[in-house]
């Protein structure tokens, strides 16, 4: 009896839950940390861009600083497997069209994304 | 209840409340400004926060090895608990205790208490590096393994015990220890939470003591990390202040679960008699 007082002590339940806590977020980062990146390029009217070169940036402590590049597929999908920050830039170019760099926080470094809103392209300034 | 004494209630209550205000609204602005990253000079300032997010935590769980920092911080504290609880409790059972130079005793320890620690740093770290405990974690917890204010604490919970309880304890055949384990120490929870929550604290804040005997960066605890994030990481408002949250959090739960058991142990002799 005075050992299920103490378990049931919220001495023992908040570490407790505590510790349960930090230990599925562990699980779901593990099952979900593969540094995957996938998104698409589009044009100013929405239609897909084959072949444009999409720079993918990462966070230097103070800069920014290319970490790498690819090109999208016919569909205008492209796709990083390598990304292992949890801030980063990306940018799509294609000849002298290019896109404005969008920042994307992560909430833990290499999280697999697929980002919902495509990179337009727009004719560079 | 009459019409006066509820007035007087509802004017207390109120009073409570705008000091509790006051008292916490820089907590508040912290706990914002980490979210938002609002500068704290905006003017007018925003009540509420505005586009808030977490992100800030991402970046200063990453930028600088908090997680080492934060373990540092658990084992320093966790020792620096121990030591207290142990310590404290025999010092302050021996207090109670008739002994020749009890008097002295208690009078050379209050005194102690009038000298700041800045003026025994160096004595404390010479008898460190001495020992061989520089750079480590019981070298971190040195100096607050035990504390004179927490042995009074404990001294105080102790003369409340009944003189009838030990004596009967003696006879019964129990030794000086195992009534410190079986008959105190079950009797003063408020004292031991006391110890608990002003012990952890004052490991978790601890500074110069750290920045003084540790040689890596693998052995610094937070608030050596949150000076060396200020330093580098001069103009991210949002990081700094999502860093002081991140430093203050463990502290505050561990007050808040012994909250009501710590105000007992601080009042206990008070009101004795």
């Amino acid at each position: 009896m005075r050992w299920q007082r103490v378990l049931r002590s919220r001495f023992v339940v908040v570490p407790m839950v505590i510790a349960a806590t930090v230990a599925a977020w562990n699980v779901y980062v593990t099952l979900h940390a593969h540094g995957l990146l996938q998104g698409r390029v589009v044009d100013a009217a929405g239609h897909p861009i084959g072949g444009a070169t999409v720079i993918l940036f990462t966070h230097d402590f103070v800069t920014q600083v290319e970490k790498a590049r690819t090109r999208t597929d016919a569909a205008g999908d492209f796709r990083f497997d390598n990304n292992d920050s949890h801030l980063i830039q990306l940018q799509a170019e294609d000849g002298s069209e290019r896109s404005p760099r969008i920042t994307i926080r992560l909430w833990f470094r290499a999280q697999d994304r697929v980002l919902q809103q495509p990179l337009h392209l727009a004719p560079a300034a | 209840m009459t019409g006066r004494a509820r007035r007087v209630l509802w004017l207390r209550h109120a009073t409570l409340i705008a000091i509790s205000v006051v008292m916490l609204a820089p907590f508040y602005w912290v706990a914002k400004a980490s979210m938002t990253g609002e500068n704290i000079y905006d003017y007018p300032p925003h009540l509420w926060p505005v586009r808030s997010n977490l992100f800030n935590f991402v970046d200063v769980w990453y930028l600088i090895p908090f997680p080492r920092y934060l373990l540092n911080s658990i084992i320093v504290s966790l020792i620096a608990v121990a030591g207290n609880l142990v310590l404290n409790a025999i010092a302050g059972y021996a207090l109670t205790l008739p002994f020749m130079g009890r008097r002295s005793m208690i009078v050379l320890l209050l005194s102690c208490t009038l000298i700041p620690f800045q003026a025994t740093i160096i004595p404390a770290y010479l008898i460190t590096a001495h020992l061989g405990l520089l750079n480590s974690y019981l070298g971190l917890a040195l100096p607050l393994l035990s504390t004179i204010v927490c042995i009074f604490i404990f001294k105080a919970s102790f003369d409340a015990v009944p003189r009838s309880l030990i004596d009967a304890a003696r006879i019964d055949g129990l030794g000086e220890l195992r009534i410190l384990l079986r008959v105190m120490l079950p009797l003063s929870t408020p004292a031991i939470a006391t110890n608990v929550v002003l012990s952890f604290i004052w490991s978790w804040n601890n500074f110069l003591w750290p920045l003084i005997i540790t040689r890596s960066q693998d052995m610094q605890t937070l608030p050596l990390g949150l000076a060396r994030f200020l330093s580098y990481m001069e103009d991210t408002t949002a990081a700094l202040y999502a860093f002081v949250v991140m430093v203050l959090a463990p502290g505050l739960l561990v007050f808040l679960m012994a909250q009501s058991a710590f105000m007992r142990g601080l009042t206990t002799g008070a009101t004795k008699g």
